[in-house]
C-alpha cells in the first residue's frame, strides 16, 4: 500500500482549492472588518473543505482512472461485470485457443460477474426493509412521546437518547453477546423451555442489529415535528367532526410528512451503505454493499481501489438523489433536526 | 324563559394541579343571544369556553344543552363549534378544504360543498380565495376563514376564544360589528370570550364579568356599565375613581373628607363602603362652589375629552372633561347624587 502516490495534479487541485478558500478567507475579512459571527464558521468551511469536498473530488477522481491515472471507464464496468478485468486481460489469441478447446467464459470463470449488482440490490433490499421496520415500529412511538397527556413522553425520549451516546460498534458488539449462542436471549429460552436457537450469523440478526441502530433516526425528525405541531389543529379537527382516528389520518398524518420522510432519509441512508453491523452480526455470511467497498480499499491489489472507488460514487449518488428527494419534500428542513 | 335556555352550566368546578380555575360556576345561555365571558387573562373564561367545547371536562357539574346532559360527550359529537384564538386553519389545505374539512365528513355531495363553501366564502367577504393557501392570507384572512369553516356546519352554538386578539385595532372594530351583524343574520347563538371590555359592551347582548374562577355579575351591557355590583367590575369595565368611604346613613355617604348626598341607601349606619364614580360623571366647577377642590396635576388630550388628574389633598380624582384646565390651576369638583355608585367593598379572598 505505500506504493500508493497521490498523482501530480491531484496535488494540484487540492492546492487550489486550499488558495481558493484562503482568498476567499481573506476577501472576507477585510470586507467585513473585524469578527462577526459568520466568520466562526470559517473552521468550519475549512474542515468541510479538507475532509469533505477534497475526498470526495478525490473518489471522483480515481473512479475514472486507472492505477497509473489515466482516465477510464473500467471501473463502471467492473460494477456492472465483476470479471470484465480479467477478462480484458485475457491475451486474445489465448482465448482463441481456449474457444478451440470448447471451453465457454463460463468453464474459464469469466463470465459477466453479477456479485457487485447482486449486492448492491440486496443492500439496497436490507436497507429497504430496515426502513419500513423503523417507520412501522418509530412512528407509533414519536407520536406516544409526543402526546401532550402522556407524562413519561420526555422521559422515553431521554431513554431513545443514551444509547446513542455510546459508540455503534460497541452497541453492535453488545448486541452479538444478546444473540450468540450462550448470549442472554437463548438462555432465558432455554429456560422458559423453548430451547437454544441459531440467532447469530444470519439475515435476520444483521437486520435486527440494523433496525436496533437506526431506529432513533426515524423516531426524532417524526418526533420534532408531532412535537412543535400546534395542538389546537386536532382540537379543531375534533371540532370539525372528526373523531381520534380520523383526525389522526386526516390532520396529524399529512402534517408529520415531512418528519417521516426526513426519518426515512435518514435511516434509508447509513442503511444503504452500513458494513460493520453486518460483519460483526451476520458473521462474514452476509455481504453489504459496505462490506464490498470496505474489501475493494483493504485488497492488495491497487487497481481495487480505483474500484471501490467507482462502487462509492455510484452509493453517493444514490445518496444524492434520495437528498434531492428530501429537499422537494420538505425545502424548510423542519423534520432534519435532531433533538 | 325556561324553555329558551339552550345551554346551562351547573355548579361547573375544575382544578389543574390542585388550583382550582373554576369554582362552582352556574351559567345559562339563551338561544340566539350574544353572551361575552369578560375578565383578565387567568379568570377562567377560556376554560368555561373550552369544557363547553368538549375539550376539557369538568372535575364537578353539569353541561346541558337543549335539556340534555353532554357532559361526557366528546367534541366531535356536540352541536357546537370553536373557533380558535390563533384560528388553527390547517395549513396542509387550502381556503376551499379548510372550509369543505367538516362537510366532507358529513359525506355530503360535491356540489352541495361547493355550494355551501361559495355561499360562505360571500358571507365573509372572501369571495374568489378558495384556491390559495392559507399561509398566504393576512391575520384578518385568516380570521374570517376559521369563522367561515366553523359556520359552514351550521351549528347551534358558535364558540368564540379571543378571536379577534391578534388583529390591529381598526380591524378588531370592523370585525367587531361584522360579526355582531353576522350573528344577527344567522341568528345563531354566539358564547364569545374576550379581556377586551369595549369589544364586550360593543356586541354583547350579555356580559358575563368573570374574576379568578368566580362569576362576579352578569348582565346586559348598560347595566353592567351602569350598575357595577362591585369596584373590580367597575374599573375593569370602563375607567372609574373609586375611593373607600362610609356610609353614614340611607342616601348620605363620606368620603375624601366630605359628605355626598347619594341615591342609595340599605347599608345600614357606619358602613365602610365603595364608592365609584366615573370619570365622565364628575363636574369641573368653580373653586368655591365645589364639593371638592384641587389642583390639575396633569392634562391629557384623548381626541374627544381632556383627561385631567386632579389632587384633592389625599385623593387623586380622575376627571375627564371637554373643556380643559391648565395644570396647577385650582378647581372645585362636584357629583351630582345619581352619578355616586355605592358598592360593598370586596372581600380580600375575592380580590385575589
Amino acid at each position: 500500500m505505500t506504493d500508493f502516490r497521490v498523482p501530480a495534479w491531484g496535488y494540484w487541485i487540492m492546492g487550489v482549492g486550499l488558495a481558493a478558500f484562503i482568498v476567499m478567507l481573506v476577501m472576507y475579512i477585510r470586507r467585513n472588518r473585524g469578527f462577526k459571527r459568520p466568520l466562526f464558521a470559517s473552521p468550519y468551511v475549512l474542515w468541510l473543505v479538507v475532509f469533505t469536498v477534497i475526498p470526495c473530488l478525490l473518489v471522483a477522481y480515481f473512479s475514472f482512472t486507472d492505477y497509473q491515472g489515466n482516465f477510464t471507464l473500467d471501473n463502471f464496468k467492473d460494477f456492472w461485470d465483476s470479471n470484465y478485468t480479467a477478462r480484458k486481460a485475457m491475451d486474445p489469441e489465448e482465448m482463441k485457443m481456449y474457444e478451440e478447446m470448447g471451453l465457454t467464459l463460463e468453464d474459464l470463470g469469466l463470465e459477466r460477474g453479477t456479485i457487485n449488482i447482486n449486492t448492491l440490490v440486496f443492500s439496497l433490499w436490507m436497507a429497504f426493509l430496515c426502513t419500513v421496520i423503523c417507520l412501522l415500529l418509530g412512528y407509533p412511538a414519536a407520536h406516544i412521546m409526543a402526546n401532550r397527556d402522556f407524562k413519561l413522553g420526555p422521559t422515553l425520549v431521554v431513554l431513545f437518547i443514551v444509547p446513542m451516546w455510546m459508540n455503534f460498534l460497541l452497541r453492535t458488539v453488545a448486541m452479538m453477546t444478546l444473540l450468540e449462542d450462550n448470549g442472554v436471549i437463548n438462555s432465558l429460552l432455554e429456560a422458559v423451555g423453548i430451547g437454544r436457537q441459531k440467532l447469530l450469523n444470519n439475515v435476520a440478526a444483521v437486520q435486527v442489529g440494523m433496525v436496533y441502530n437506526f431506529l432513533p433516526f426515524m423516531v426524532f425528525p417524526i418526533y420534532n415535528v408531532l412535537n412543535k405541531m400546534d395542538y389546537k389543529l386536532s382540537e379543531a379537527a375534533m371540532d370539525l367532526g372528526c373523531d381520534k382516528w380520523h383526525t389522526f389520518y386526516k390532520v396529524t398524518l399529512p402534517l408529520s410528512l415531512p418528519g417521516v420522510v426526513s426519518g426515512i432519509t435518514m435511516v434509508f441512508m447509513p442503511a444503504v451503505t452500513t458494513f460493520y453491523i453486518s460483519r460483526l452480526l451476520g458473521g462474514g455470511k452476509v455481504q453489504l454493499f459496505g462490506d464490498l467497498i470496505e474489501a475493494k480499499f483493504l485488497s492488495t491489489s491497487l487497481r481495487e481501489w480505483n474500484v471501490g472507488s467507482a462502487l462509492s460514487l455510484i452509493m453517493m449518488i444514490l445518496i444524492l438523489i434520495s437528498l434531492g428527494l428530501l429537499r422537494k419534500v420538505d425545502p424548510e428542513g423542519e423534520g432534519g433536526g435532531m433533538v | 324563559m325556561e324553555e329558551q335556555r339552550l345551554i346551562t352550566l351547573e355548579n361547573i368546578s375544575k382544578q389543574y394541579d390542585g388550583v382550582t380555575v373554576l369554582s362552582n360556576i352556574n351559567l345559562y345561555i339563551r338561544k340566539k343571544e350574544f353572551v361575552t365571558l369578560l375578565g383578565p387573562s387567568g379568570c377562567g373564561k377560556t376554560t368555561t369556553l373550552r369544557i363547553i367545547g368538549g375539550f376539557e371536562m369538568a372535575d364537578s357539574g353539569r353541561v346541558m344543552f337543549d335539556g340534555q346532559d353532554i357532559s361526557a360527550l366528546p367534541p366531535y359529537k356536540r352541536r357546537v363549534n370553536t373557533v380558535f384564538q390563533k384560528y388553527a386553519l390547517f395549513p396542509h389545505l387550502n381556503v376551499q378544504d379548510n372550509i369543505a374539512f367538516g362537510l366532507k365528513l358529513k359525506k355530503m355531495s360535491k356540489d352541495e360543498i361547493a355550494r355551501k363553501v361559495d355561499y360562505m366564502l360571500d358571507l365573509v367577504n372572501m369571495t374568489g380565495y378558495g384556491k390559495r393557501s392559507v399561509d398566504s392570507l393576512s391575520g384578518g384572512q385568516q380570521q374570517r376563514i376559521a369563522i367561515a369553516r366553523s359556520l359552514v356546519n351550521e351549528p347551534e352554538v358558535l364558540l368564540l376564544d379571543e378571536p379577534l386578539g391578534a388583529l390591529d385595532l381598526k380591524l378588531r372594530k370592523e370585525m367587531q360589528l361584522e360579526l355582531k351583524s353576522m350573528q344577527q343574520r344567522l341568528g345563531i347563538t354566539f358564547l364569545y370570550v374576550t379581556h377586551d371590555q369595549e369589544e364586550a359592551l360593543t356586541m354583547s347582548d350579555t356580559i358575563v364579568v368573570m374574576r379568578g374562577g368566580h362569576i362576579l355579575q352578569i348582565g346586559t351591557p348598560k347595566s353592567i356599565y351602569d350598575e357595577p355590583q362591585n369596584a373590580f367590575v367597575a374599573n375593569f369595565i370602563g375607567e372609574s375613581n373609586i375611593f373607600s368611604g362610609t356610609m353614614i346613613r340611607d342616601e348620605l355617604v363620606h368620603f375624601c373628607g366630605t359628605d355626598f348626598p347619594c341615591v342609595d341607601s340599605g347599608f345600614g349606619e357606619d358602613k365602610p363602603v365603595d364608592v365609584v364614580i366615573r370619570p365622565e360623571d364628575i363636574l369641573l366647577v368653580g373653586e368655591d362652589v365645589g364639593q371638592v377642590t384641587g389642583t390639575v396635576k396633569s392634562v391629557l388630550f384623548k381626541g374627544v375629552h381632556y383627561e385631567m388628574m386632579i389632587d384633592a389633598g389625599h385623593s387623586i380624582w380622575k376627571v375627564h372633561s371637554t373643556t380643559m384646565q391648565p395644570e396647577g390651576s385650582r378647581v372645585g369638583l362636584s357629583v351630582v347624587p345619581f352619578n355616586i355608585h355605592i358598592m360593598h367593598p370586596m372581600q380580600e379572598e375575592n380580590a385575589q
